[in-house]
């Protein structure tokens, strides 16, 4: 009887107890789950776990590649510049700044150039996981940046929580879905796909009421 | 440094009036009058039972100084995580069905939170750091278009540079 443990949560899946809430009887085998069996906690599929007590893969000095994409988008960057800080401001409670950041942010958002997919979006995102998080760990690890470390450990779990996502919708398409709400953390910006909102986020573990609704047709 | 009140904590049991030397708590628009509030005096946030009140800076130190060689790899993936919004944005313009853009919209959001992480380590936390406002100082000082909002940044850079 062996363990599993879910890369996103945490959650460890173990044979021996089965999935009640999923009628998961016990001593179903890892195998034999079935491939639509998500974590009971943050919903990341069969993908994103690992047997517990494997050897930790050290992480290979991966191929970083210089240029993400096609476009630049320089007019982005700057809007993702302009909402961090119009975030920082209010959360100093100075309410007239956050707004002027704000407005900086919408002339940004305005020129920000669309380009991409589905498929290019999860191609971006398996490459984040298997090289830029791994290369951005290593440098912060060398140098003892907390505040990088911390950063990264909710951003690459989140970053899988995407990938996976996107991994099950080019799959099986809308029928992945069709029967979940969606909501997103405002705090980590992790996605809970089922019917409703966890009590406490899976991964930065802020209360329900951080997490936002995204209704379908709004 | 002045008191703050987090509404969404506040439980109204209105300890805060109780011991406030000054009155900067007697206020009807949920908030604390900063201009009243003493620098010094914490009685408010140690007699909140919600844990409602804390105290913020007038001014703000400077940030802790990034190594160079960090910022660089969170900026590489500050740019991947531009490009997933940009595909994002793509697909909300012309999705293929309701869930599918829906997916996108819950993405694009996730992913902007995630981007400006990166940011906040890489030496922009705070407005009040040298590098937003070199940025603020950047932006003025390079082509815009015409509806750009340049009082909005000179007015930042008066309020951060006060």
């Amino acid at each position: 009887m062996s363990k599993y443990i879910c890369t996103v949560c945490g959650y460890d899946y173990d044979e021996r107890d089965g999935d009640k809430s999923q009628g998961i009887a016990p001593g179903t085998k890892w195998e034999d789950l079935p491939d639509d069996w998500v974590c009971p906690i943050c919903g990341a599929d069969k993908s994103m776990f690992e047997l517990a007590g494997a050897a930790a893969q050290a992480p290979a000095q991966p191929a970083v590649t210089e240029h993400a994409g096609e476009e630049r988008q320089d007019a982005r960057h700057q809007a993702i510049l302009m909402s961090n800080l119009a975030k920082a401001a209010s959360k100093q409670h100075n309410a007239p700044m956050a707004s002027l950041f704000a407005r900086m942010e919408a002339y940004f958002n305005q020129r920000s150039a669309a380009e991409g997919d589905m498929n290019s979006a999860h191609k971006l995102l398996n490459e984040d996981i298997a090289a830029r998080y791994v290369a951005a760990f290593n440098t912060a690890r060398e140098v003892g940046d907390r505040g990088a470390l911390r950063a990264l450990t909710w951003g690459e779990k989140v970053s899988k929580i995407q990938a996976n996502i996107l991994r099950r919708y080019l799959k099986d398409g809308d029928s992945a879905f069709e029967n979940d709400n969606v909501y997103v953390c405002e705090a980590c910006g992790f996605i809970y796909t089922g019917a409703e909102a966890p009590e406490i986020c899976p991964v930065c573990k802020v209360p329900r009421f951080k997490f936002n609704q995204i209704k379908r047709g709004a | 440094m002045k008191a703050v009140r987090n509404i969404r904590l506040c439980t109204k049991d209105c300890l805060c009036l109780f011991v406030c030397p000054t009155g900067a708590t007697n206020t009807d628009d949920g908030q604390i009058d900063a201009s009243k509030c003493l620098d010094a005096c914490r009685a408010c946030v140690d007699a909140c039972p919600s844990g409602a009140i804390s105290k913020v800076p007038f001014n703000f130190p400077p940030q802790q100084p990034k190594q160079e060689a960090v910022c660089a790899a969170l900026r590489a993936l500050l740019a991947s995580k531009a490009n997933q919004e940009a595909a994002m944005d793509a697909v909300i313009g012309s999705p293929a069905s309701p869930v599918e853009a829906q997916l996108a919209r819950a993405l694009k959001e996730s992913i902007r939170i995630v981007a400006e992480d990166m940011l906040r380590e890489s030496g922009y936390m705070l407005p009040q750091s040298e590098q937003a406002r070199a940025a603020l100082r950047g932006m003025l000082e390079s082509e815009q278009d015409a509806d750009f909002p340049k009082d909005a940044a000179e007015e930042l850079l008066r309020m951060l540079e006060s």
